[in-house]
Order: C-alpha cells, then sequence, then structure tokens
C-alpha cells in the first residue's frame, strides 16, 4: 500500500484515480489494519463477496484492470505487484509495470501500453462454463461461512477449487477461512513451493516482452 | 415462515417419475442475482427447486405469465413442447421449477443439501457482456467507513482497479 500511495500522490494530477478494493470474505475485520496503517488517499473499498473477482473473472491477487476516462477497459487483468517483496515467489520484477502506468497516465490513450481493440478482443474471454459453476460454489461457500455454517462450506470451497483449479483466490480464502492443513490438507506456503518457482500466476505482457 | 416440513395433499400430478416420493416443501434459501431470499422450496427427485409463483417472483424478480417467464424489461418463453418440464399442478396449486429455467438459461447453480440453500449465478450473457462491449463492469461497494461508492463515480478519470487480499 504505501508503494501505491507513492505512486498515486505522483500521477493523481493527471486524472487518474487508483480504486483498491480488498478481496475478503471477513471484510473490514480482516482488511482494515492494513487500510489504516497505510491511510491511502485514494480510494479503498471491501468486497466480503468476491464481487470484482466474479465481474471481472479475476483468479488471483494482486490483479489491476486499466479503465479509461469513459470507462471502457484498456488494459485487462493482470498481474499487479507494486514492489518486490515477495519476488523470490513469483520473480515478477514491479517496476516495468509501475513505468508502464505512468506512461498510460501521462499520455493516456496515445500511451503504448494502451491496448487496441483488437488485442483486448483476444484476451477478454467469456468465462468457461466450468468456472461459472466454480464462481456459484463459491458464493455458496462463502454465503455458508458468513451465515455462521462455515464446516458445512468447505465442501462448496472444495468443489470451487475443483472446477476451477487455476483461481488462486478460491485456495487462498478458502485456505485462511479454516485450518487448511487439517480441512484441505495443505497451505498456500505448501502449494506455493510445488510449483517449484514455476510463476503461479499468468505473465504479464508488457510491449518489451512481447518482441 | 415455515417452521416445519409440510406434505402436500392430493394426487401426482406429472412430477418428476412415477413413484416418486411425496412432494414435500421446506423452508429454503434462494440466492439470485445477488439477492437473498427465504422461500417454501420443493426439491424433488433431482434437487430440482419448485416454487411458487408467489415465492419465484419474491425471489427472482420473474413473474410466470402466459407468455413466458417476464421481469419489467424482459419476456422468456418456455419452450412448448416440454412445458410441463417446468410447470407442475399440486393440490391445485401451480409449481415452477427454477432449476430448469436456470438450465434453459445457461446458469450455474449450486446447491447445499443439508441446508437447503440454491444459489443462481449469473446468465452467461450478463457476465460475458462486457468481453463485447469492452465496458468495464460497474460496481458498488464500501469503504472502511462504510460509505459506498460505484465505479461509474470515476468517470472522466483513469482508473487503475486493483483488488488484493489481506490474508
Amino acid at each position: 500500500m504505501p508503494g501505491w500511495q507513492k505512486l498515486y500522490s505522483e500521477l493523481k494530477d493527471k486524472h487518474f484515480e487508483i480504486v483498491s478494493v480488498a478481496e475478503d470474505t471477513g471484510g473490514a475485520k480482516d482488511a482494515a489494519r492494513w487500510i489504516t496503517a497505510a491511510n491511502p488517499g485514494y480510494t479503498v473499498l471491501i468486497d466480503t463477496q468476491h464481487m470484482v473477482t466474479r465481474l471481472y473473472d479475476m483468479v488471483n491477487v494482486p490483479t489491476a484492470v486499466w479503465i479509461d476516462e469513459k470507462g471502457h477497459i484498456v488494459r485487462p487483468n493482470e498481474v499487479a505487484y507494486v514492489d518486490n517483496r515477495f519476488k523470490s515467489l513469483h520473480g515478477i520484477e514491479a517496476a516495468p509495470y509501475l513505468d508502464a502506468i505512468r506512461d498510460w497516465a501521462t499520455n493516456g490513450e496515445k500511451s503504448r501500453f494502451v491496448l487496441s481493440e483488437k488485442e483486448l478482443r483476444e484476451r477478454l474471454k467469456p468465462q468457461n462454463p466450468d468456472h461459472a459453476l466454480a464462481a456459484a460454489e463459491f458464493g455458496l461457500a462463502e454465503y455458508l461461512y458468513r451465515t455462521g455454517k462455515g464446516g458445512d462450506a468447505i465442501p462448496h470451497y472444495k468443489e470451487a477449487q475443483r472446477l476451477n483449479p487455476e483461481s488462486w483466490n478460491y485456495k487462498r480464502q478458502a485456505w485462511a477461512l479454516s485450518d487448511a492443513q487439517r480441512d484441505y490438507g495443505t497451505s498456500f506456503m505448501n502449494e506455493v513451493k510445488k510449483l517449484q518457482g514455476k510463476p503461479y500466476y499468468a505473465p504479464r505482457q508488457l510491449p518489451e516482452t512481447k518482441k | 415462515m415455515l417452521r416445519s416440513r409440510f406434505y402436500l395433499a392430493g394426487p401426482l400430478v406429472c412430477l418428476a417419475a412415477a413413484g416418486s416420493p411425496i412432494f414435500a416443501a421446506n423452508p429454503s434459501v434462494v440466492i439470485y442475482d445477488g439477492l437473498t431470499r427465504e422461500v417454501a422450496g420443493a426439491p424433488d427427485k433431482s434437487n430440482d427447486l419448485w416454487l411458487k409463483p408467489a415465492d419465484l417472483t419474491r425471489a427472482t424478480k420473474f413473474e410466470l405469465k402466459p407468455q413466458g417467464l417476464c421481469t419489467d424489461t424482459v419476456c422468456i418463453p418456455l419452450p412448448e413442447a416440454r412445458k410441463d418440464t417446468f410447470l407442475a399442478t399440486r393440490a391445485g396449486e401451480t409449481w415452477f421449477n427454477l432449476s430448469e429455467f436456470a438450465r434453459l438459461l445457461k446458469q450455474p447453480v449450486a446447491h447445499d443439501a443439508k441446508h437447503s440453500i440454491w444459489y443462481f449465478g449469473p446468465r452467461p450473457e450478463a457476465q460475458n457482456g462486457y468481453t463485447q462491449t469492452l465496458q468495464a463492469p460497474d460496481f458498488t461497494l464500501p469503504d472502511l467507513q462504510g460509505k459506498t461508492h460505484s465505479l461509474a463515480d470515476f468517470r472522466g478519470k483513469k482508473v487503475l482497479l486493483i483488488t488484493w487480499g489481506s490474508r
């Protein structure tokens, strides 16, 4: 968060906003301490029902989307680390992405990082039916958890994970809400280690990496 | 509110196969378009959810009409040839199979039998519309102080939308 605040201070006079959304079933209870500690000048919202994850078909955090002045997507879902704190896990360098954001804030639609309509249509795919079902299972699990039936939520979290194994959001949230080792026989760090350094996030496709 | 199971009397009319168990209505929860409603739901043998028209409208905003299922803005006709997979009459009352309607609309459905909860996800055209229009799906969420903000409030500015998770 301090990293985003720094970028925001730098760019906010260029018709640039950050809308940061906490995807947390635990809501303010879990997210508040991070927000209070950082006290950011940009907007931070709490999404207990993972609505943004579903609407944009996201599979992990942190994920960012660029939206232009007219409300159109100009860069869809991509990994958005603001610093290199977890680089040893995912291997993604933060700086090129932050430079891309600076370029966009300054040059708007003329930025070389803004995708063409053709590129956008290639990247934005309709949700696969299994993943749609996974989202419904996750929504049901979230409702069970929220209404005090956390134990009965577990089979539905597992079903969501089975139907959409690419979603780290489903893994992370489900494991965080219970004793992952006991209820799921694993943990977040365990699963990350299993990848043996493979990125657990689809790689970014900034122009300089396309070539 | 229904506190206990009740059984619908009367002859078995066109519900499920012959010899099916008694058609019982339970207090059930339907989550539909983000709206949560308690209803008297009657699951059949294959766990399809049957509702009375009043509950159907309360839970989904769809109203049962001669031309199909209608909201203020849209009417979806039921396939004439297999209308009886959607509609049943029991003891003089009409019941509607919401699960079958979801299959017609290709809506994803998750079900919890123990707590009698049905979660209906969005119809594909609602979920995927933005991949055609390229318009960022709007949402309204609270900040830490409880004040709500919509993405659309930021129109006229470039918005970097970032999701994160605290644990």
